[in-house]
């Protein structure tokens, strides 16, 4: 994958994740629950694992998406390599409220769970830009 | 030019990648466990001013006693709890502030708190003093406080101090009545109540939940998840029923 595919890659997607993050901080905010074809979402979103240290994990995945969003715009090595790492943190982050939906709520977000994949997406072409800037 | 860097700087890239991850993976390790911590911890309060979700989440709703909500509600919903107990207090911060907006604000329920104090004497210290409130019509204010800054059972947190603090945040209650009250006879005849309550419906844990037609019987009501979405289902059938 060329860097100009791996750049749009990590647009398409932040910007898809930013939609969805952006959507379920104002429900958050709103003290609603989200439109949802399980009543999984509303288990999420109302759990202790929901936000983190007293921030919403939706709001800190809208400042994430927004992050990368706007890092598929630079092309210094440093803002590449710094875009991923918050990449990685995000994808690991992820991968272990997945887990959190699966075995210890279980209940599964349907919104959360496109945020994930949309995550780990982000982070291939982060990863990937990586790679294309360091060579 | 791509794949032509020269050895240095390519070998500075690879030590400025292993520096990234290294510390990606700490901070995404340092998120996990911050967020495994409060979701393990049931006996810490929430950090959201109880002041303000008081006055949020009662204001413009009746109280009687120990029952929120409009007396003629379709619906009657039945919990039994202990003030100390880290499953009610769970219920109480998480699922409850749904279901009064989506249910009692609107007239269809009502909620019957059912005190209990099976968990030690820290527990009739607390439960009193929400039934010496509910004498003021203010039960469900001081319940809400209480579970805002729940302590580790026994653990000395149900203080006067606290009643009192608590209690002052309640609108309209005075604290010093209600103080006074919760060692009287009508408190104690509620207590025993609410005791033989329990054990003719057979509780055996908290929280436990009964819902049913106002007037009518009710039926216990089993819960996977401390969450208003887990409760949904029995309100609506009785609200259809």
């Amino acid at each position: 994958l060329s860097d100009r595919a791996a750049r749009s890659l990590l647009a398409a997607g932040a910007l898809a994740g930013l939609t969805i993050a952006s959507y379920l901080t104002i429900v958050h905010f709103q003290g609603g629950v989200p439109v949802c074809a399980t009543n999984g979402c509303e288990i999420v979103q109302q759990s202790r694992y929901a936000a983190l240290v007293g921030v919403p994990v939706a709001l800190l995945g809208t400042f994430t998406f927004g992050v990368l969003l706007l890092s598929s715009a630079l092309r210094k090595p440093i803002a590449v390599v710094g875009a991923a790492g918050l990449a990685l943190v995000a994808v690991l982050f992820a991968g272990y409220l997945v887990y959190v939906q699966l075995v210890v709520l279980d209940a599964v977000c349907m919104w959360c769970v496109a945020s994930d994949a949309l995550t780990a997406v982000v982070a291939a072409a982060a990863w990937l830009r990586v790679r294309h800037a360091l060579t | 030019v791509r794949g032509y860097l020269d050895p240095v700087k390519r070998r500075s890239g690879t030590v400025l990648v292993a520096v990234v991850v290294a510390v990606a993976v700490l901070v995404a390790g340092a998120f996990v466990a911050v967020s495994a911590v409060q979701g393990d911890s049931s006996t810490k309060a929430r950090p959201t001013s109880p002041t303000s979700a008081q006055k949020s989440l009662f204001a413009g709703i009746q109280q009687h006693g120990i029952v929120l909500g409009s007396p003629n509600a379709p619906v009657t919903l039945v919990e039994f709890a202990d003030l100390q107990c880290p499953y009610c207090g769970e219920f109480a911060r998480n699922a409850l502030p749904q279901i009064v907006q989506d249910y009692v604000r609107s007239g269809r329920v009502k909620v019957a708190f059912q005190g209990l104090a099976f968990l030690g004497p820290q527990s009739q210290t607390a439960l009193r003093a929400v039934l010496a409130a509910g004498g003021q019509n203010r039960a469900w204010d001081l319940l809400d406080g209480l579970y805002a800054r729940q302590g580790a059972e026994n653990s000395g947190w149900v203080t006067q101090k606290l009643l009192r603090e608590v209690g002052g945040a309640a609108p309209g209650l005075n604290v010093t009545q209600m103080l006074r009250q919760s060692d009287s006879t009508s408190v104690t005849r509620q207590l025993r109540d609410a005791e033989r309550s329990a054990s003719q419906a057979g509780v055996d844990g908290t929280p436990t939940f009964f819902v049913g037609r106002s007037g009518g019987p009710l039926q216990r009501v089993a819960l996977t998840t401390l969450t208003a979405a887990a409760l949904r289902p029995a309100l609506d059938a009785a609200l259809q029923g």
